[in-house]
């Protein structure tokens, strides 16, 4: 289980590093913190004939307040998002979800950048961009880009990048919540989601004025729930509300099955998983 | 964690070492990186294989081309069945079973493949990168044959046949019978049964099989480094196989990994690697990668049972029958067969009860997968499975608490020997003593209380019990595996003292993880008279001893040990002669302790370095007829060996919205005899209880119909890791047996246990929703599809 041959470049520049992409001429791969493609290569179901390493891009690396809004650079790694305090205040839901991010030796290692471009349908970060409706900056040869989280994931493993595009960064606005929660359910802590479920909602009184949804693993992208967003805001807040909730989240998903799951085990989790968070979300006193 | 039962004093006198919790010499090394590996061998510029292994699960190899890859990078040779046939023989795992067939081991697969990732052509290459790239340039034509994918079907008669010269696919077929069976079932008060099914199981040890053959041109001799857990059967079927006498091949375990069973049979990668390095004069290296660790070496389980047990009105079981089928994949293993797993299933079933009378019959049928083989526990992991769950099924029926029916029973302390049903003699152990000191240890009494108040909640609580007896350290009068040719009652301890006063203490035995090299250190440093830190032990080395099996079975500390004790005490005689004469004392004043033979109730006393130096250096202290050579040699044969047994007790949670099981409590209390190091035992017992765990709810090899692997990396075959795996608390009950030093074997014990407890304990949780337990692993999804199913059943049930 050897990689094919392949060419190493380890640019320092962001300029550098697209202009090796494009001399690869849709040959060349971005190499981050290499969680998920080295086995791809190790298995030679990715034979790039050039691997752009970005480790020495040091300016990538970043988390700051931006107005409203925190900035993350695509090389930052999950256990310093994990570890963050500007992130624990201001992204909360991020917070929770990244303790579910693999294990610590994964953790050390892996990027958001990479982790939103690989675009796992099980993995937290992508499921996260959505839901709180991040900006990705993107760079290729003709200059930067802006392109939302919504239109960034085509389909399982697949994004809307040009070959000769790399995500330099990520802008999650700040919720303004009273309430929120992220409930995920793994074989084994740490391993990818068999279903996850998100949650942040604003109370007016006794009804919910606004509110986030997304869910991943349970189909071939992470999935945004505006739909029962915009049916949240026109209940009033009761007993049933959780209940009620996870039957508007799993009327509007179709659960895929696999080896560790069925379909209709999915359904079942996410059900269960909408109506804890659900609970969890208004119990919170805002 | 422990409280213990100590131990009737023992024949060592005044122990030091053994019973004592002394950290593992081999720690240092192995937690710093500074072990030795096979794959850490570096022998003068090795070339490195690569195997190409099939992708079709049964099919006819039309045509191989090699010529690109032969001309490839770095390539030094490609070699198929076809290019090596003349360089060895096919090892045969014979056995004098009726009704078995031994299908022959081949290197490389010959004229036909039978199971996907079974080696086909090995490139030999300057790295394994190019080698590797070199595979990818082999054309292999395949007339596929049709995938057998399940034992069930490839026993219909229109069945493709797997091995056509066996005639059939039921490579071995068994019945053991005691008893009128029909007749006691017949006149059973109470009769219970099922379909139970283990799934196919990897034993996944960390280090994946590694092979380094160095090979020495000037004598045509070569070095074999492996991975293996039985490196002398490895060094007689190579030598045979090759025609090379054993002072020509030495193989050599060297810090091994982890085994659990996957180490310890003959692979085809081990003689390839032997033909390669003679054929082309080079030294060799070979590691599988994870991938092709866990689609070609050997696995477990893959047994359906269907069995009944029938009860009388006291609760005492009089009668048990079973029908096995066991998937033994595509060939029978070298040198254990493809009997040793399911036949053990039936051997062991009756497990530590008195049942009357017994009908088991097994089938091991041939499919498109890797062989089973041996895996920590072998066979007892199902039958105990089986057996408690029926013992768990009678009781409920007969409305007694599962501690009780085991307790009216279990073979009691006046009956032993005793002979099971199936015909194996148990020696005296603790079976009652294990099943109460595990229910005080677990607090049984409030923990159904306990229960009780969460189901008032509608929380699904539930306690398993687990009873299980093995046979370990076995002699030479019982076979290790069914009619197996092979001597495996015995092993050798060769103790040196050197001119320097060192003690090396060799053996055959082989330590892939369980300590050896302490505990067997503890044993000479004690019966030697020795310090424990001036022992040095080797093992695992063919040229150390002449003829040695290796480690499996729970046999070392038995076999091993007591070969220890015997040859520490037959040198401890030679240093009290030399030294009558050093101390002028007479030899039955002298006592040897401490690296020192001492002259009772003085200070007079020479050191084994002073004492080797008379006999070796000095040609003047002794007389010449006093200069006995310090050293001795013994091959201990236990002729029957040793009962081991344990109650394991489990009390789980399932949450019922995600279906997932927590274990809230796990209790062992085992009787390995006496205890030579504490915390070793724990660490297997934890060891073992973990891999249980990973039995019952999380491992399984999935194959489709089409005979491919779909879990074949560590993201789909999911094993328990440290949060999954509760505290466990261990009871010794150190009962001692009737073997040299009073040791049991206890190795394997964790694993037997676990699965049947967890089951017992799942099936007691859900009991509120009638739902049973027959299938292992219970994976969140199969309880899922059970509530599920027990929802619908109990809705149609109101609606009527």
């Amino acid at each position: 289980m050897k990689p094919a041959k392949f060419d190493y470049i380890a640019p320092t520049t962001v300029d550098a590093a697209i202009e090796a992409l494009s001399t690869a001429n849709g040959e060349g791969k971005v190499l981050a913190g290499g969680q998920s493609l080295l086995p791809l290569l190790n298995f030679r179901m990715a034979r790039p004939a050039v691997l752009v390493d970005l480790n020495g891009i040091k300016e990538l690396s970043f988390i700051k307040l931006r107005g409203d809004r925190i900035a993350i650079g695509a090389l930052t790694r999950h256990r310093e998002i994990e570890q963050s305090p500007l992130i624990a205040s201001k992204l909360p839901v991020m917070a929770a979800a990244m303790r579910h991010v693999a294990h610590l030796a994964i953790r050390n290692r892996g990027t958001i950048g990479g982790s939103v471009s690989h675009a796992d349908p099980a993995a937290e970060l992508p499921m996260l961009s959505l839901f709180y409706d991040a900006t990705l900056s993107v760079q290729g040869p003709s200059g930067r880009r802006s392109v939302a989280a919504e239109d960034f994931f085509v389909d399982a493993l697949t994004n809307c990048l040009e070959p000769d595009e790399i995500v330099v960064e990520l802008e999650f606005p700040v919720l303004q919540h009273s309430g929120w929660a992220f409930e995920e359910v793994a074989r084994r802590f740490g391993d990818f989601a068999l279903a996850s479920v998100a949650v942040s909602v604003r109370r007016k009184s006794s009804t919910i004025d606004d509110a986030r949804v997304a869910v991943m693993g349970v189909a071939d992208t992470p999935l945004r729930l505006r739909q029962v967003e915009g049916k949240l805001t026109s209940i009033a807040i009761d007993g049933q509300t959780p209940d009620r909730f996870a039957e508007l989240v799993t009327s509007c998903v179709s659960a895929n099955g696999d080896l560790h799951a069925s379909a209709e085990y999915r359904q079942h989790l996410l059900g269960q998983l909408a109506k804890r968070a659900m609970q969890a979300s208004l119990a919170a006193k805002g | 964690m422990s409280n213990d039962m100590r131990a009737q004093p023992s024949d060592v006198v005044r122990p030091r070492n053994v019973g004592a919790s002394i950290k593992r010499t081999e720690d240092l090394r192995l937690l710093t990186g500074r072990g030795e590996y096979s794959a850490d061998r570096k022998p003068d510029r090795p070339l490195h294989i690569a195997f190409l292994r099939s992708g079709q699960p049964h099919a006819l190899i039309a045509r191989i081309d090699t010529a690109v890859a032969q001309a490839s990078p770095g390539v030094v040779a490609v070699f198929t069945a076809e290019s090596i046939s003349g360089d060895f023989k096919p090892v045969i795992p014979f056995s004098r079973m009726a009704n078995y067939y031994a299908t022959p081991i081949m290197p490389l697969a010959s004229g036909k493949v039978r199971y996907v990732g079974e080696a086909v052509a090995a490139v030999i290459a300057t790295s394994r990168y190019l080698a590797e790239d070199a595979l990818e340039l082999i054309e292999v034509d395949y007339e596929p044959l049709g995938a057998l994918s399940r034992a069930e079907l490839a026993v219909a008669d229109d069945a493709a046949l797997l091995h056509e010269e066996a005639g059939t696919n039921v490579l071995i077929a068994r019945e053991f019978r005691k008893g009128d069976v029909a007749g006691d079932l017949e006149a059973a008060v109470v009769r219970v049964g099922g379909r139970f099914e283990m799934t196919r199981k990897a034993p996944l040890a960390m280090e994946p099989r590694s092979y380094t053959a160095e090979y020495e041109k000037r004598r045509d001799a070569i070095t074999l480094y492996t991975s293996s857990n039985i490196p002398g059967i490895v060094r007689d079927a190579i030598s045979e196989s090759l025609g090379l006498p054993g002072h020509r091949l030495r193989v050599v375990a060297p810090d091994v990994g982890g085994s659990f069973g996957s180490k310890g049979s003959l692979y085809p990668e081990e003689l390839l690697i032997c033909i390669a390095a003679r054929k082309l004069g080079r030294s060799l290296k070979w590691t599988a990668d994870r991938l092709e660790d866990v689609s070609s070496s050997s696995q477990a389980f893959a047994e359906i049972v269907e069995a009944e047990m029938g009860f009388d009105a006291n609760g005492v079981a009089t009668s048990l029958q079973a029908d096995v089928i066991g998937d033994v994949g595509a060939y029978s293993i070298y040198p254990w067969t493809c009997g040793l797993e399911p036949v053990q299933v039936v051997s062991f079933l009756p497990g530590p009860y008195k049942i009357g009378s017994y009908r088991g019959s097994v089938r091991g049928v041939a499919t498109c997968k890797p062989p089973t083989g041996p895996y920590r526990g072998v066979g007892r992991p199902m039958s105990t499975f089986v057996a408690e769950r029926l013992m768990d099924l009678g009781a409920k029926a007969l409305g007694l608490d599962p501690l009780e029916v085991r307790r009216r029973n279990l073979v009691r302390p006046e009956d032993f020997p005793y002979r099971i049903a199936s015909g194996i003699i148990w020696d005296k152990t603790g079976f009652l003593e294990c099943l109460d000191a595990a229910a005080e240890a677990a607090n049984y009494e409030q923990l159904r209380i306990q229960q009780a108040d969460a189901r008032n909640h509608g929380r699904l609580l539930g306690i398993g019990i687990a009873s299980y007896a093995e046979l370990t350290g076995i002699g030479s009068r019982i076979a290790v595996a069914p009619g197996m040719p092979i001597n495996t009652g015995s092993e050798t301890a060769k103790i040196t003292i050197d001119s320097t006063g060192a003690i090396t203490a060799a053996f055959g035995v082989a330590s892939h993880g369980q300590g050896l090299e302490t505990t067997l250190a503890q044993i000479v440093a004690d019966d030697l008279g020795a310090r424990f830190e001036d022992v040095r032990v080797i093992q695992g080395d063919s040229d150390e001893v002449p003829m040695s099996t290796g480690t499996y079975a729970s046999r070392s500390a038995v076999l091993g040990g007591g070969a220890a004790k015997h040859a520490s005490r037959i040198l401890q005689e030679k240093i009290k002669r030399v030294s009558s004469h050093l101390l002028e004392a007479n030899q039955d004043d002298i006592e040897v302790s401490e690296g020192k033979a001492v002259v009772l109730g003085t200070d007079r006393a020479v050191t084994f370095k002073q004492i080797a130096k008379a006999v070796y250096s000095d040609m003047k202290t002794l007389p010449v007829e006093a200069r006995e050579e310090l050293t001795a040699t013994y091959t201990y044969d236990p002729i029957n060996g040793t009962t081991a047994a344990a109650t394991h007790i489990a009390a789980v949670e399932i949450d019922p919205a995600t279906c997932f099981v927590r274990i809230l409590k796990y209790v062992v209390a085992e009787d390995c005899g006496r205890i030579i190091n504490p915390m070793i035992v724990d660490g297997q017992v934890h060891g073992g209880v973990a891999q249980g765990i990973g039995a019952a709810l999380f491992e399984e090899l999935v194959y489709d119909d089409d005979g491919q692997l779909l879990s074949a990396s560590l993201v789909d075959y999911v094993i328990p890791s440290a949060p999954e795996v509760p505290v466990v608390d261990v009871v010794h009950i150190e009962s001692e047996s009737a073997v040299a030093g009073g040791f049991r074997g206890m190795g394997e014990g964790g694993t037997i246990g676990a699965p049947a407890a967890i089951a017992n304990a799942i099936a007691d949780a859900l009991s509120p929703l009638d739902i049973e337990v027959s299938i292992l692993p219970m994976t969140p999804e199969r309880i899922f599809k059970l509530m599920e199913q027990a929802r619908l059943k109990s809705r149609g049930k109101a609606d009527e």
